[in-house]
């Protein structure tokens, strides 16, 4: 099913948590909201839901207006942040309650949940009582029940947060699996970048309330167009500089911060500052200045943190602002000390120039 | 959604029309009552000059102050060492001990003084027993036996409240203290014991509003030492039709302490309060076998002591009686007899009031619990407040503003039956909202939207979903509804009229006129009728009946 969301405010008194939100979800996508707590994703997931009225604009699902749908009629399969499981029924009641509500025929129900069971892999727990899975078999279950219900579209809300840290890994791949296999229409919020990245099609980056931007990973990873999303999606040097010159030719921007000028690809920038996001993987360490090589730079070493496949600089970059680099298979290379200089180099096609 | 929400609002609208016309409107009354004088009914104060002006009123006040307070340092100094030797000491039947040990809090506190009068009243069985010896042993009349039954039966609130803190501090707490260098009393005074002193303050506080509150010990045993609630009734009841103003001036003063000591424990008893929640609880020691014997028998010595006389009275019931004396060994089951033959009606009575009075307490609590919990609003500090009222208002008083209030004009109830289950329900219904209220938020509202998520609408979700969880709450809170209301004598006696008299007015009456065996008889029925819903509820459910009162 197609979501389609055109100016979408929600207000809470004064605040407003979701702000002139357009939105086009495809059929069969994974599609993800994410940005920092109180940006709105979960009330924006919520209104999908049909759990709160939006103040304004329309939601459509397939095309057909759905604002005045009541939440129990929507036909959407919603996994909670809590799981929200009936502590009194049975994992196999629980799973039923959507079956029975829809008054599908009590052999039907048995084959409906004895597949979906199998597919989130609960076998053998159908007479267990919530209150005694563990905190991974209650997200199955969870799952299976909204899955079970054949939604029109699933609403996940956070599912993985209160699960530990490898097996948050191994049920984002399974989720993205589950979802794969049934092509259903995802929608999913979360706070955590990398989980975002691993399991969506597309993300929607969310600052408080409004859009910041919408793209596949790999597009709001490499051309971020905001400095939040540059920041939020992975981590990010932030340089601003002045624009020192511009050669239509080469398509280079010379930028300036003191006394360091260097190169950057780019359009013509309207003269004044410019703000570059540097992700710390794109600076290569070098050994030392080569003649006709752009873009060396010298800084002292702040601090760093070795972590195994890599040493995590902290540098004094161009005007002084301190910058990450990695220095990836740290030990082709004698690490350089605090107070030292490490010389390193930024590719002229790497950086990227934000709009905002 | 919408829709519903007027539907909401509807109801919270219905809950707040009850509890103004059942607890605010009534005590308005006689709050206005006690500005008129008595006999011209223009705005006077003559009601509280004359409290001011005579001794014999502000005696009462004094008398309750002090009654109340020796019975509470009684109550903490008895419920602090047994609640302490029972959770951190090796004390042989300690869960026996523990269960027996709540009950007295449980039962009607005018049994407790009927079975006192049987033992050490003027034709008691201890004074007749000592008389034989030529020996003359102090009665219970008078403030000491008050505070007798007083200390006996509230100290396991201060027992319970106590335990309840001493079961939530973690063994690092005093682990910390010693391996920061402290002695084992340093320990003990420096953390333990501040840390449960707010349970000890809080369960004080309680013993202290029971006692001030309290009708049926007083009026049974106190005989010339008067108090105010009983000072508040006869004011009431004497002169019929009498002195409105001057009961209603009564009230006031006793309102105002009430009231007091609730705001007291609201605001700050409830803020000192520590939250903890404790992973590895404090290790049990087991003591040498004097030391241990020393404290099984303090703790069994108390409770025995504190159910002895229930003991009594059940024994009596099946006595052969004469008025006031008693044939002990002779037994007989005349009074039962008599009780179901000749007057069954209190009986019935007792079991039709608290019936009905429950089941609309149950609807009424599961509707406040819900608006309480999960529609909460700019009113629901409001709601909390009023529907908690009643807790803070003595049963006297209560029964004293409905009956002057619904006594003429365009709603007469006075005299009905119908106020004496208005009277019991808006009473109770406290419990209920407190048990089923504390489930409610337990469950998360998501398990409610999971419900309406899966399509089934938001009235059959919250009958489906919430109400199935909510279950062991409602039940517990109906249990209890149910037994206190069967206990209740303070409101009822000033509420009741002839045909509508229960079991507790007849208990009342009967020790009044001294036929203690009917008493005992219809004492025993109460005490059965409390002890066995309780028992069964205890056995279903595993919960600790006296944790929801």
């Amino acid at each position: 099913m197609r979501v389609e969301l055109t100016g979408i405010t929600k207000r809470f008194g004064p605040l407003k948590a979701v702000d002139d939100v357009s939105l086009a979800i495809g059929e069969g996508a994974f599609f993800t909201l994410l940005g920092p707590s109180g940006c709105g994703k979960t009330t924006l997931l919520r209104t999908l839901a049909g759990f709160h009225t939006p103040d304004a604009g329309e939601i459509r699902f397939d095309g057909r207006l759905v604002n005045d749908v009541p939440p129990h009629r929507r036909q959407t399969g919603m996994v909670f942040q809590n799981y929200a499981l009936f502590p009194h029924l049975s994992v196999f009641d629980n799973i039923a309650y959507g079956l029975r509500a829809r008054k599908v025929p009590r052999r039907e129900i048995e084959a409906r949940i004895g597949e979906v069971i199998r597919s989130v892999q609960l076998e053998g727990l159908e007479d267990r009582a919530p209150s005694r899975l563990s905190g991974g078999q209650q997200q199955r279950v969870a799952l299976a029940r909204a899955l079970v219900i054949s939604p029109s579209i699933l609403l996940m809300d956070e599912p993985l947060s209160n699960l530990d840290a490898k097996l948050r890994v191994s049920m984002r791949e399974e989720i993205r699996r589950i979802q794969q296999g049934l092509k259903i229409t995802t929608v999913y919020v979360t706070h955590d970048q990398e989980e975002a990245m691993a399991v969506s099609d597309r993300i929607a980056i969310l600052n408080r309330g409004r859009l910041e931007q919408v793209g596949t990973p790999a597009e709001i990873y490499f051309r971020p167009e905001s400095r939040f999303a540059a920041e939020f999606m992975g981590s990010s040097n932030i340089l601003e500089m002045e624009v020192a010159g511009y050669d239509a030719g080469s398509a280079l921007i010379a930028a300036a911060a003191g006394a360091v000028r260097i190169l950057v690809r780019g359009d013509e920038p309207p003269a004044g500052r410019i703000v570059l996001s540097v992700r710390p993987e794109w600076i290569h360490v070098v050994p030392g200045p080569s003649p006709g090589e752009t873009n060396c730079l010298a800084g002292a070493v702040l601090g760093s943190t070795f972590l195994g496949s890599m040493v995590r600089y902290r540098v004094a970059g161009p005007g002084g602002t301190p910058i990450t680099i990695e220095a990836h298979d740290p030990g082709e290379r004698p690490p350089v000390g605090d107070g030292e200089t490490l010389w390193y180099r930024i590719p002229p096609e790497k950086p990227v120039v934000l709009g905002r | 959604m919408r829709r519903l929400f007027t539907g909401w609002n509807l109801l919270l609208a219905l809950i707040f029309l009850i509890l103004f016309f059942a607890v605010v409107y009534p005590i308005l009354t006689i709050f206005t009552a006690s500005f008129l004088h008595p006999e011209t009914g223009a705005l006077s104060l003559k009601s509280y000059a004359a409290f001011f002006h005579y001794p014999y009123y502000q005696r009462c006040l004094r008398n309750s102050l002090f009654v109340s307070t020796v019975a509470t340092l009684l109550a903490v100094a008895i419920g602090v060492p047994f609640a302490f030797f029972l959770s951190r000491y090796h004390v042989p039947g300690k869960n026996l001990i523990k269960t027996l040990g709540t009950l007295p809090l449980i039962l009607p506190t005018f049994i407790g003084a009927e079975a006192w009068l049987i033992l050490l009243g003027r034709n008691g069985l201890f004074a007749k027993l000592f008389h034989q010896f030529g020996l003359e042993i102090p009665t219970v009349y008078g403030w000491k036996g008050i505070v007798l039954v007083f200390t006996l039966q509230f100290f396991p609130f201060v027992f319970l409240m106590v335990s309840a803190a001493i079961n939530a501090i973690d063994r690092s707490l005093e682990e910390a203290a010693t391996n920061l260098g402290a002695g084992r009393l340093r320990v003990f005074f420096t953390v333990t014991l501040p840390v449960v002193t707010p349970a000890i303050l809080s369960g004080a506080l309680v013993v202290f509003y029971l006692c001030i509150e309290n009708f049926g010990v007083p009026v049974l045993i106190g005989e010339d030492f008067r108090v105010l609630s009983v000072q508040a009734y006869n004011e009431f009841i004497s002169e019929m039709g009498g002195n409105p103003a001057m009961a209603g001036a009564l009230s006031m003063v006793l309102l105002v302490v009430t009231l007091a000591l609730t705001l007291l424990q609201k605001y700050w008893v409830e803020r000192k309060s520590y939250a903890m929640t404790s992973l590895n609880p404090l290790e049990v020691k087991r003591l040498g076998p004097l030391a241990t014997f020393l404290i099984w028998l303090f703790c069994a010595g108390i409770v025995f002591v504190a159910l002895f006389p229930f003991a009594v009275v059940m024994v009596s019931s099946v006595t052969k009686t004469q008025g006031p004396v008693m044939y002990f060994g002779q037994w007989s089951l005349d009074n039962f007899i008599r009780a179901f033959t000749i007057a069954p009606r209190p009986i019935v009575n007792s079991f039709f009031l608290a019936t009905t009075a429950t089941l609309i307490g149950i609807v009424f609590g599961i509707a406040v619990s819900y608006l309480l919990v999960r529609r909460r609003g700019a009113v629901s500090y409001l709601l909390d407040i009023l529907v908690m009222l009643p807790l803070a208002i003595a049963g006297t008083v209560q029964g004293i503003a409905l009956a002057a209030t619904y006594n003429k004009g365009f709603v007469v109830l006075t005299g009905t039956w119908m106020i004496l289950v208005l009277a019991y329900f808006i009473r109770k219904a406290p419990y209920s909202i407190k048990t089923t209220s504390a489930l409610l938020q337990q469950i998360d509202p998501s398990v409610e939207e999971a419900s309406i998520n899966l399509g089934v609408p938001p009235i059959r979700s919250f009958i489906r979903v919430v109400i199935p969880v909510m279950l062991p709450g409602i039940v517990a809170g109906a249990i209890i509804m149910w037994v206190t209301t069967l206990a209740e004598l303070s409101s009822t006696i000033v509420l009741y009229y002839g045909p509508w008299a229960t079991m507790t007015v007849e208990v009342f009456q009967r020790i009044g006129s001294g036929d203690f065996g009917p008493a005992s008889a219809y004492a025993t029925i109460l005490i059965l009728s409390v002890l066995i819903p309780l028992f069964i509820l205890n056995r279903v459910s595993g919960k600790d009946l006296a944790s929801s009162l």
